[in-house]
């Protein structure tokens, strides 16, 4: 306890530069260890990019960052907040992290426009007049400010996607993850997608991305972490993973996802 | 055997009596039950065992006991301990608590159907467990859960005629008093057999259109656009 209590002391001074730090993170699925041993640090404004095999635990690894997924054994602390079972912090945690999904989740029975109002004003307790300028700002960000109107169903995958990143951002939020955003999109919509995503890494965002689009993680990635088996394998800047990989896995996955 | 249909139209103002008794039952019972089920429902769906073990007997003991059973313990039984309820006071809490263990578990299944990335969108954008229920969940229900709690609504009202055995004068029970006095079974019970159908089919009609006035909003609108 007297530990726990140090860390978050710790973490809260040095809060301005690390966004994101994970120690010793172990995450079970009953018997299953599904995560590791997993240790990551993201400063303020990175973006990293994380890939690896299907199943090995990529996608958990960022949904317990805003706990969607519970860890079990490690500390996570985001933006200088410990998370732990308190619901404050979870809740605040939340709002500072914005996530989307490879499935975009958009709310089917709410315009695309009351999909990006109802966070703020929910959560941020924004009066509608101010959430609806929000909203239009970031769907002009996101190249979508004539669709406000419409329903998720009438978009494209491309734009539904656009629109679940400018509902994200509604609640300007400091930290974004994104859980293989362009997986379940038609070939022609992913670069729609990842042109936002890339404007949002200019735009100095902290950003986690778990992809595939190898292009992209070259362009834009300070650090790419490959994972295997839920472990942390190799960890290194584009040049360095792409070029020069350490490990013999990372050797393999790259001379399989890049022959095409 | 001619049929006597003027015994019956000499009784009418006890036929409507009964017509007017089911009626006024169902309207108390059809909405007390849907709210009990919503309750339930969101107990049962609870990840608290505390919340989610009672919902769990509740559904259980009444879905498995007969109606009538349980007419009779409350309008019977709990008068030895000293809870002396009037047949109709009985009949309205036993119906609506009986449907409301039904409506929990089509609610239920209703939740269960909305995928679960919605949760997932939800929680991350840091909305409340509350309003994302009501402002995000249930409104995507209704299209799962009306088929079905249409159907239960409309057992309820069938069911209301067991209340006959506990002294309600509803429908059935206005049946065999007309009976008792003109001794024209065939007539009478056909009558209120076409009694029953007629409401079974005004109240499918309301909610059919209720149906379709539902689904007319966004979510099958934009299905209809496409």
């Amino acid at each position: 306890m007297a530990m726990l209590q140090n860390t978050s002391v710790h973490h809260a001074s040095d809060a301005a530069t690390v966004m994101v730090d994970i120690r010793h993170m172990n995450k079970w699925y009953g018997e299953f260890q599904v995560l590791k041993d997993i240790n990551l640090r993201v400063g303020s404004g990175e973006k990293i990019v994380i890939c690896g095999p299907s199943g090995s635990g990529k996608s958990t690894l960022i949904r317990c960052i805003n706990r969607l997924e519970e860890h079990q054994d490690g500390d996570i602390v985001v933006d200088g907040i410990p998370l732990t079972a308190d619901v404050k912090n979870i809740d605040k945690i939340r709002s500072e992290v914005g996530m989307c999904f490879q499935q975009f989740n958009l709310f089917p029975h709410l315009s695309v426009m009351e999909n990006c109002l109802l966070a703020p004003m929910s959560v941020r307790k924004t009066t509608r007049t101010e959430a609806k300028r929000l909203a239009q700002h970031y769907l002009e960000k996101v190249r979508i400010p004539d669709q406000a109107d419409k329903y998720p169903s009438q978009l494209s995958g491309g734009q539904q996607q656009r629109v679940a990143i400018a509902r994200a951002l509604c609640m300007e939020p400091r930290i974004m993850l994104f859980d293989e955003p362009t997986s379940a999109l038609d070939p022609e919509m992913i670069s729609e997608v990842l042109d936002t995503m890339a404007e949002l890494a200019a735009d100095g965002m902290t950003m986690i991305c778990v992809t595939h689009e190898m292009g992209f993680a070259r362009k834009v990635a300070d650090r790419v972490v490959f994972m295997d088996q839920g472990c942390i394998i190799e960890e290194s800047d584009p040049d360095t993973f792409f070029n020069h990989p350490k490990n013999e896995r990372t050797q393999n996955f790259l001379s399989q996802i890049l022959q095409h | 055997m001619p049929f006597d249909y003027l015994a019956i139209w000499d009784h009418r103002d006890i036929l409507i009596d009964g017509t007017l008794k089911t009626l006024l039952i169902s309207a108390i019972a059809i909405p007390a039950g849907v709210c009990i089920g919503i309750f339930v429902c969101l107990l049962r769906i609870s990840n608290r065992r505390l919340l989610r073990w009672p919902a769990i007997a509740y559904i259980e003991i009444m879905r498995n006991i007969p109606l009538l059973i349980l007419l009779f313990m409350v309008f019977y039984a709990l008068p030895f301990y000293g809870v002396r309820l009037s047949g109709l006071t009985t009949g309205f809490i036993c119906l609506s608590v009986y449907g409301g263990a039904y409506f929990a578990e089509v609610f239920r299944g209703g939740v269960e159907a909305v995928p679960k990335g919605q949760f997932d969108a939800a929680k991350a954008l840091g909305l409340r467990y509350s309003f994302y229920m009501r402002r995000v969940i249930f409104p995507q229900l209704y299209s799962y859960v009306f088929p079905p709690a249409t159907n239960i609504a409309l057992t309820l009202i069938k069911e209301s005629s067991l209340l006959s055995m506990i002294t309600v004068a509803e429908l059935t029970y206005a049946a065999h008093d007309i009976n008792g006095r003109t001794f024209t079974p065939i007539e009478t019970f056909a009558t209120i057999a076409i009694i029953y159908w007629g409401i079974s089919i005004v109240f499918l009609n309301l909610t059919s259109r209720l149906q379709s006035r539902i689904e007319m909003g966004p979510v099958s609108q934009q299905i209809a656009i496409r």
